[in-house]
């Protein structure tokens, strides 16, 4: 089976701070990790390869930096590794990035049986480049999934969605988003790490290698755009109290009867 | 491409971190109490190629450079000082000498299964009667027909517990004027081998440190590790590279009674605020941090000089002294930090300073490195 | 679609997702803040609604606000499946060229309005939680969480038609059900090719999930700040007796107090109860993104400074374990 899992490396922050020029957050000497979804598609795809045999090869589209998860994904086992990197597909929204993961996809041959995404980024949160790579692949999706199942010429997959649980049968070619609980990746050899930072390549296509025009990619090719970046502002009210445990007890159980939680009159 | 060296470097401290974060953090505590080894984990650990770190792929090792290997005893060694020097010992001072002064058949019958933890190392030197003075060493290793017949006691063996395979130093012609040593490769199960019940230790408490008893142990002239005469010159070939492992395990203690404090003192309120924002406070901390950031470098640049293949016996004594002397200082400063709540074993600052005292005293006394470090200064 | 001058493109579209309806109320929030969109720009609020046998949806919309609504009834379009419902919709949309397209952020809103945003070649932003008209550029401004909701972006679709957005259930007020209210219903032809490549072979509710954290009215969570394995155990007969039901956050899972299914935050579940006290937690953003959307918090913690007071509604400063088990005599006495 050939799979192609496509991933994306996020800032590992809890300090968040804004570049407020370019409405983007500041990276620098913030460490990146491989989006903790991706991590899980990836590892869907490694238990596939075991049971099933075939290659991996993982996609990422980033600046040069994105090199470091790509390697880190081929030290975890993945055959193959594509970096897409061009100045030309910076400030990308998902319609963009899709359109330029959807051509290296189409570039690769033989066609992948399956393609693997996590469902949603820690960072965008939006979950549309899945769906968008289906449709631009022209590709059956499904998104969310908890179980995969392979039989006959077809996948066999488990969603959890608005308080359902569906099953449904899929034929190949098709794309899967995966969630939280498909799976538990495993913990790399560092010998493998090792070998993912000295041995063989990550292939690099740029705009030139893609089937692409300069206006189909990056912030020119992107139809939404960003016009401010912000913290929310605190709408909780904030009320600190301290005391005796005894008083702050006691305070609670006031709140809980003003929230309805507790009766009036169970409250002496 | 020519990747940048750090790129690696920090995919490893973070995977490494992980583990340690998910495995070894949540499990320190109890190993330290029970005194006991965890031999699960370190089933894990072995799986992930911990046990076999700079030893190359072709030997089953993970063939990390020494800028990585001490990325990685850092930080196990902050979720875990037992670890971090059941790992650090096991690498630096039993599976590399087996690597560098093995034949190709001791390679193969040895430093396989050290590589993949199947079998974990010691060195054993120290005696009753010999501590920093290694030459006064009294167990003897005497020629038998195609073998060798060892004799005498060796104590406070790190990993000693849970070993498969001993390096066991031995004066090889006790009967002569001039002393020669050797380094055998003893295995746990060989007839002979006895290992005394483990020490009760005041740090370290998870390591199954014990003593090591030969009487009429017989070994076969193949575990003669190098030739007969030259123990003393592996010995302290391997101390280099031992220094860096230890430096590096207390650099880990340190960093993690520097994050404890730091955590701590944002926490803790006294006369209205917190402690954090108390100068004195603030003075601990940043001597402490700065002082972990030498420590840092100084195990940096030996570690870069080793991989360069250059000279590093100065370097490494330098940062091996520096760090541990880092750890016990930024344990005490941590505990002190921590007030009344340090003392407790609620805590695990108590822990480290337990812990950290020992660095300033194995693998070579801060005393013996400040020798080291002052001859090489000299001429002569 | 891109197009230059935006002209010819008309209209508020609200996506109808009438399934758990009831219980799931996205689409009047939506009916009622489409409603205000639409009067901004002087035009019309249309519901879509697709299905088979749907004509209570499109009476229940009617009463709810809504202008127009769009029925398109057929069996094929009975379950609510992607490809489908992309294939319809868009030829509506290439038909009817709203300039504003709504959808709540159900999990099927937020897998179908993607595909349909590419398959128009348009702009969309996910999980809204906020709406606005720029009247001067006719232009609608999309407000998201980013960073699990540490931050918030304001994102516009310049020039492609039309302005997609899928919208966070429980951001808008719905208007009140009015008998007397009055709306155009159209009946719009439409090819269904109900081919679909994705089969479903069984949909079952969603039973028994552990802890079912997410439908609870209350979640007590548990940090490690409350010292032990033994303390945590408190919560449970809390939660209990609150009705609730208990979380925890990595650190507690970590060191095994309690099983991985009760984790929130980021790389756990999301809950949004009515109330939430969290206990012993200091507040790190990969556990608070988890808890964002929760009515009211309470939180509990000894350091007056540690960050999750910034997002608690009431903090009490002190000991978690000590005014928890306080809390737990009083109540054991009372209920």
């Amino acid at each position: 089976m050939n799979i192609v899992v496509c991933i994306k490396q996020v800032p590992d922050t809890p300090n968040i701070r804004i570049d407020r020029e370019r409405m983007t957050i500041i990276r620098d000497g913030v460490e990146s990790i491989i989006n903790p979804l991706d991590h899980i598609a990836l590892e869907a795809a490694l238990d596939l390869k075991q049971k099933e045999g075939g290659k991996i090869s993982v996609l990422t589209m980033g600046p040069s930096q994105s090199e470091e998860a790509l390697r880190e994904a081929i030290a975890a086992g993945a055959d193959e590794a594509i970096l897409l990197t061009d100045p030309g597909f910076a400030g990308a929204d998902t319609l963009a990035t899709s359109k330029v993961i959807a051509s290296a996809i189409s570039r690769m041959d033989p066609f992948p049986d399956l393609i693997l995404c996590g469902k949603q980024t820690i960072d965008s949160d939006t979950g549309h480049v899945g769906p968008q790579l289906a449709e631009e692949l022209n590709l059956p999706q499904v998104c969310g999934v908890t179980e995969i199942h392979v039989e006959m010429n077809a996948l066999v997959v488990k969603q959890l969605s608005d308080g359902f649980q569906n099953t449904y049968r899929v034929s190949f070619p098709a794309l899967l988003t995966v969630s939280q609980g498909l799976n538990v990746p495993r913990h790399i050899p560092l010998g493998d790490l090792e070998k993912a930072f000295s041995e063989g390549g990550v292939l690099r296509w740029g705009l030139k290698d893609l089937n692409l025009r300069a206006e189909e990619v990056g912030f020119s090719g992107s139809a939404t755009t960003v016009v401010r970046l912000y913290r929310p502002p605190q709408k909780r009210k904030g009320e600190i109290v301290s005391g005796s445990s005894q008083t702050l007890a006691e305070h609670l159980i006031g709140k809980l009867v003003s929230l309805s939680i507790l009766d009036e009159d169970e409250a002496e | 491409m020519v990747l940048d060296p750090k790129m690696k470097q920090a995919v490893i401290r973070r995977t490494v971190r992980k583990f340690a974060e998910d495995k070894l953090v949540p499990a320190a505590a109890e190993m330290d109490e029970k005194a006991e080894f965890p031999a699960r984990l370190a089933e894990e650990m072995a799986a992930l190629q911990y046990f076999g770190l700079e030893i190359p792929a072709a030997y089953a090792g993970a063939g990390l450079d020494s800028v990585s290997y001490a990325i990685v005893i850092e930080e196990i060694s902050k979720a875990s000082g037992a670890m971090g020097l059941c790992i650090s010992v096991h690498n630096s001072v039993s599976a590399f000498p087996v690597y560098e002064f093995g034949k190709e058949s001791q390679r193969q019958a040895f430093l396989i299964p050290m590589a993949k933890g199947e079998k974990i190392g010691t060195f054993c030197l120290t005696e009753p009667n010999a501590g920093s003075d290694a030459s006064s060493i009294e167990t003897t290793a005497v020629r038998d027909g195609d073998g060798y017949i060892l004799n005498g006691s060796k104590i406070f063996v790190t990993n000693g517990g849970v070993s498969g395979l001993n390096l066991i130093f031995a004066i090889t012609n006790p009967s002569e004027k001039g002393r020669e040593y050797s380094v055998f490769v003893v295995e746990s199960e060989r007839e002979g081998l006895e290992k005394g019940a483990q020490e009760d230790l005041m740090g370290m408490r998870g390591n199954p440190v014990c003593p090591i008893v030969l009487n009429d142990c017989r070994v076969p002239r193949g575990n003669l590790l190098g030739d007969e005469g030259q123990g003393m010159r592996i010995a302290l070939a391997t101390l280099e590279g031992g220094r860096i492992g230890i430096g590096s395990q207390a650099l880990g203690i340190a960093q993690a009674c520097l994050e404890a404090s730091v955590k701590y003192a944002q926490e803790r309120y006294q006369f209205g605020k917190r402690i954090a924002d108390f100068g004195a406070i603030q003075g601990f901390l940043a001597d402490m941090a700065t002082r972990i950031e030498a420590a840092r470098l100084l195990i940096f640049r030996a570690s870069s000089l080793r991989d360069r293949k250059m000279p590093h016996s100065r370097e490494s004594a330098m940062a091996k002294l520096f760090a541990s002397e880092t750890a016990v200082d930024a344990a005490r400063i941590g505990l002190q930090i921590h007030g009344g709540y340090g003392y407790s074993k609620a805590y695990p600052i108590e822990r480290y300073y337990r812990d950290a005292k020992v660095c300033e005293i194995y693998e070579g006394t801060s005393e013996v490195q400040r020798i080291v470090i002052a001859r090489s200064l000299m001429n002569k | 679609m891109k197009t230059k001058q935006n002209r010819g493109w008309e209209g508020v579209w609200v996506f109808g997702d009438y399934r758990n309806y009831f219980q799931n109320r996205v689409t009047l929030q939506l009916i009622a803040k489409g409603n205000q969109l639409a009067r901004k720009l002087a035009t019309d609020m249309t519901v879509l609604v697709l299905g088979s046998q749907i004509h209570q949806y499109a009476m229940e919309y009617t009463a709810h606000g809504a202008d127009v609504v769009m029925v398109v009834d057929h069996p094929s379009l009975k379950n609510y499946q992607v490809e489908t419902y992309v294939r319809v919709v868009s030829k509506l949309v290439q038909c009817f060229k709203p300039e504003i397209f709504l959808a709540g952020a159900t999990a099927f809103g937020r897998e179908f309005f993607p595909r349909l945003a590419k398959r128009l070649n348009t702009g969309l932003s996910a999980d809204c939680v906020a709406l606005e008209i720029d009247r001067s550029k006719r232009l609608l401004i999309q407000t998201t969480p980013a960073f699990g909701g540490e931050l918030l972006a304001d994102i516009i679709t310049p020039e492609h038609r039309p302005q997609m957005a899928t919208v966070h259930p429980g951001v808008f007020e719905e208007r009140i059900h009015d008998q007397e209210a009055t709306a155009r219903i159209l009946y719009p032809e439409v090819d269904i090719e109900a081919e679909e490549r994705v089969q479903l072979i069984r949909s079952k509710p969603e039973q028994g999930r552990k802890g079912g954290l997410e439908e609870a009215d209350v979640v007590i969570v548990g940090g490690k700040g409350l010292g032990s394995k033994e303390n945590f155990q408190m919560l449970f007969e809390l939660a209990r007796l609150l009705g609730g039901e208990v979380g925890a956050t990595r650190p507690v899972i970590l060191s095994g107090w309690t099983e991985e299914s009760r984790l929130l935050g980021q790389t756990g579940k999301n809950v949004k109860p009515k109330l939430l006290i969290t206990a012993g937690t200091s507040g790190a953003v990969q556990y608070t993104t988890g808890i964002h959307g929760a009515e009211t918090i309470i939180a509990i913690n000894r350091d007056p400074h540690a960050p999750i007071f910034k997002m608690a509604d009431l903090g009490l400063v002190g000991d978690a374990k000590t005014v928890l088990s306080l809390l737990l005599e009083k109540l054991r006495k009372r209920l």
